[in-house]
């Protein structure tokens, strides 16, 4: 959820000079959101209401390392995230996962044919947030696109393949349109897609779902 | 019913809907088969670097309405089409970072003032010790 960029930064580069008011500020725009976000999961609003705490005390520890750039919202909701997912583990709610890959699962990914396998390439930090960020416009462009013509049927249909991931058979159903229509909608999606990715010179391999067949 | 990949990945981010990470949580205290090992290809594909295009759009929440938009959609508000997308995006997609906003702009409607104020004095003051330590680094 876009929020403006230049108020954001405003306030954190307010907070990191130690301003109080700011910090209230902070806690008034995004104390309710955070607490309904826990609250929902937990279903206990004591525990929510110290999860949010300590989200917020996160934030600010974390503050050195935040990257102005990256959305606060999101920011805020990836710490509240961590520690509901610490809570829940506490709990005994949410099990824990082996730290160690299972055997042979760290292939399991890889792309099939003769595609050069992804693990692979050795590549920074820096080379794949650029590579995100080519597929972020290159989808906004796209959402952008159905939005300003009123394609909402495209847009939920795409939104309901690649967020929750459903089967083109599923969606169909969902929407109550044809498989064919579904498929249609996929391939000129991925397709445009691609084209972005092949128009930054970026490696197939990375993007392994945009070459998938259909 | 099995888990698609994008499902376990919502999981792990816990950005999942509230039921469906229930129902996840249930099969892997049930061992169900293979789901400790789906998981575990997802953590190894993204130490690889892979991108998935679900977890970009969730991570960078692309077609998430505005906070604004949702508070004009409670009003109702907006045009009739774009109202109907938000109601799809917030109920069938389920995205839970829309549904906290949208609870708190309602629950904002109803909820005494005196509660908010107590409620923010708490955080203010478990947290302002460190307002300072965070102000040293980094001021870029």
């Amino acid at each position: 959820m876009p929020t403006p960029p230049n108020a954001d930064a405003l306030l954190i580069r307010r907070i990191r000079e130690g301003d109080a008011d700011a910090w209230t500020d902070l806690i008034g725009r995004f104390e309710g959101r955070l607490l309904a976000y826990i609250d929902r999961r937990v279903r206990n609003r004591t525990e929510a209401e110290d999860l949010v705490q300590e989200t917020f005390i996160g934030f600010l520890t974390s503050l050195p390392n935040f990257d102005g750039a990256r959305p606060l919202e999101g920011y805020l909701f990836s710490i509240a995230a961590h520690k509901l997912t610490d809570y829940l583990r506490r709990e005994g709610r949410r099990p824990t996962l082996p730290l160690m890959s299972h055997k042979n699962s760290e292939n399991d990914w890889e792309p099939a044919g003769n595609a050069r396998p992804a693990s692979s390439i050795a590549r920074g930090d820096e080379r794949r947030q650029m590579e995100e960020a080519a597929l972020v416009t290159a989808i906004c462009r796209q959402i952008d696109h159905c939005r300003r013509h009123g394609q909402w049927e495209r847009l939920e249909c795409v939104e309901l393949l690649f967020l929750p991931g459903r089967t083109n058979q599923d969606v169909a159903a969902q929407l109550k349109i044809s498989e064919q229509a579904v498929a249609n909608y996929k391939f000129e999606f991925l397709a445009k897609l691609r084209t972005a990715v092949r128009s930054q010179d970026l490696p197939e391999e990375i993007f392994p779902e945009l070459y998938r067949e259909m | 019913m099995p888990f698609h990949s994008s499902d376990l990945e919502a999981y792990l981010d816990e950005s999942l809907p509230v039921q469906e990470m229930a129902r996840i949580e249930k099969a892997l205290r049930e061992n169900e088969p293979n789901l400790a090992r789906q998981l575990a290809a997802i953590h190894a594909r993204r130490n690889a670097g892979v991108h998935s295009l679900g977890e970009i759009w969730r991570r960078h929440r692309l077609s998430c309405p505005t906070r604004e938009q949702l508070g004009s959609y409670l009003l109702g508000a907006m045009a009739e089409d774009f109202a109907r997308y938000i109601a799809f995006h917030v109920e069938t997609v389920g995205c839970r970072y829309c549904q906290a906003n949208l609870a708190d702009l309602q629950l904002q409607q109803t909820e005494a003032e005196q509660a908010v104020q107590v409620r923010r004095k708490r955080y203010f003051q478990s947290s302002a010790g460190h307002l300072q330590a965070g102000g040293d680094a980094n001021p870029g």
